[in-house]
């Protein structure tokens, strides 16, 4: 426990002066530190082309055993949050997450991402934006940073970019990292492959037919409190594929009606999942719809 | 003989815990009791207060989650409110030795004193023994305990899982509601929610 300055006035004004000097001095930095680590915002285009969507990323960078959380942070923890400020006609979507790590104890499980990871954010533009001028992107990020013990980080991060009319050239400086988190990204899965979910008393259970045989199989769930984040996934390889034994959470207390996720296969690739959940009892669902949404996006309340 | 004796003993060790082992807290069902040492030296029971409403904190003074409930006054808020009310409070350190949040007793005395908090006791728990009887995986996890004993609760202590002060005064708390609404007679409409904050600091 850190020792906490006993004089709440003293203090309050010196953090609002060492936020403002803060912010005064790092109002254009593309980099920030956060405890133990940096982030840092990059684009993927040397400029911006109105009415052509780009991608922006963050990249952090951690020290060795620290670890920042995913969409759904498991056990503990929380996810990254950015609000972001953008000119007039310049939208960002949602961070594309890149198929989290199993991190924790085992009573506790978190899903993160250890040591570096980047997470692109796709920005969409109007075709009326003003040529010849520039953009610049603002990015307030709240991101918690753990190891055996938390610590909550601010970064205020900027990125002007010019405008032009021409076709963005895509920024070599930046072309290796945003080549490297595309491949991170969970892909929807192949055509033919089949999967379904059966609702069992404590467990779902996925059942993938996937061509061949499956001996490593990890499902992350994207909404909290649906399964058991710290239980051992019991995975029963069959032929084609295989059946992995998701426990329940004790916080699951009324049906759900769809189990969405991430599963990471033995090749180390992850796949978008998105099922109805089978009523209990009912026949083995094995043409299973591989339904493909639009958006991956958590239910429930947003903070 | 002497092998067979601790043979049987043995056996019977292992019976007598592994209700202990297994039975974790759910909701709807019996809270487990336990004894505890409270940091001001007394031997607490969790059983000894049936027909009162308990209230268990999980608590580790190093993290934000819990920092933000304190520092904002809204945990100790909380504690005096319901225990002004009749409701037992007991916080729990199940930090292990050299582990953040672990303390002494007299570090959490002071702690107490200097944040103000006023819990019925605070109760050491440096083995998780009580943290893994109810399977309490961060801090400030909350269980509602009602007075028959049931566990009514068991969950994030509001509907704002963030270390920002200012999240507190909007937050919809759930140990109020269970509270409230199990003390007008009705059903407790959210009784288990995901734990938000710091993983419990349990001993490796």
């Amino acid at each position: 426990m850190r020792k906490r300055d006993s004089r709440p006035g003293f203090s309050a004004a010196l953090a609002l002066v060492l936020a403002f000097l803060s912010c005064a001095a790092k109002a254009d930095a593309s980099e920030a530190p956060i405890p133990h680590g940096t982030i840092e915002i990059v684009a993927q285009n040397e400029s911006i082309e109105p009415g052509r969507d780009f991608n922006i990323a963050l990249h952090f960078q951690l020290d060795k055993g620290w670890h920042i959380y995913w969409a759904n942070p498991g056990d503990s923890g929380e996810p990254p949050r950015v609000e972001w400020k953008m000119p007039k006609g310049v939208t960002a979507e949602e961070i594309e997450w890149p198929a989290p790590h199993r991190l924790g104890t085992p009573t506790i499980v978190d899903y993160g991402y250890e040591d570096a990871v980047t997470l692109i954010v796709p920005v969409r533009t109007e075709k009326n934006l003003a040529a010849q001028q520039s953009a610049r992107i603002d990015a307030q990020v709240k991101v918690l940073i753990c190891r055996e013990m938390c610590i909550p980080g601010k970064a205020q991060l900027s990125l002007t970019l010019p405008i032009k009319s021409q076709t963005a050239a895509p920024n070599s400086k930046t072309a290796g990292l945003f080549a490297a988190a595309r491949k991170s990204l969970p892909q929807h899965a192949p055509q033919g492959w089949k999967f379904s979910v059966d609702n069992t008393k404590s467990s779902f259970v996925l059942t993938g037919n996937v061509g061949r045989q499956t001996t490593r199989a990890i499902f992350f769930p994207l909404n909290e409190s649906q399964i058991d984040n710290a239980a051992a996934q019991d995975l029963a390889p069959t032929d084609a594929g295989f059946r992995l034994t998701l426990r329940k959470s004790e916080q699951l207390l009324k049906p759900i009606a769809r189990l969405k996720g991430v599963l990471v296969l033995s090749d180390d690739r992850a796949y978008w999942i998105d099922l109805p959940v089978n009523k209990p009892g009912a026949a083995q669902n094995n043409s299973g719809m591989n339904v493909e949404p639009q958006h991956f996006v958590k239910e429930g309340k947003k903070t | 003989m002497k092998r067979s004796i601790a043979y049987t003993m043995t056996i019977a060790l292992i019976l007598c815990l592994a209700p202990l082992l297994i039975a974790a807290a759910r909701v709807g069902e019996a809270a487990p009791d336990f004894t505890a040492t409270a940091s001001n030296g007394k031997t607490v029971k969790l059983s000894a207060n049936l027909g009162k409403y308990v209230v268990l904190e999980w608590h580790n003074n190093g993290c934000p989650y819990v920092g933000k409930q304190y520092n904002s006054g809204n945990m100790q808020r909380l504690q005096k409110q319901w225990t002004g009310r009749g409701v037992v409070w007991f916080t729990i350190l199940s930090s292990a030795p050299g582990k953040q949040g672990y303390v002494t007793a007299s570090e959490e005395n002071d702690y107490m004193a200097k944040m103000h908090a006023m819990p019925t006791a605070a109760l050491l728990d440096p083995t998780g023994e009580i943290g893994h009887l109810y399977d309490a995986k961060t801090s400030p996890q909350m269980v509602v305990i009602n007075p028959q004993g049931v566990v009514i609760y068991d969950g994030a202590i509001d509907d704002k899982p963030t270390t920002d002060l200012n999240d507190v005064p909007g937050a919809i708390n759930y140990v109020n509601l269970a509270l409230e609404q199990s003390m007008a007679g009705k059903k407790v409409e959210i009784p288990a929610t995901r734990p938000y904050g710091c993983s419990v600091k349990y001993a490796d």
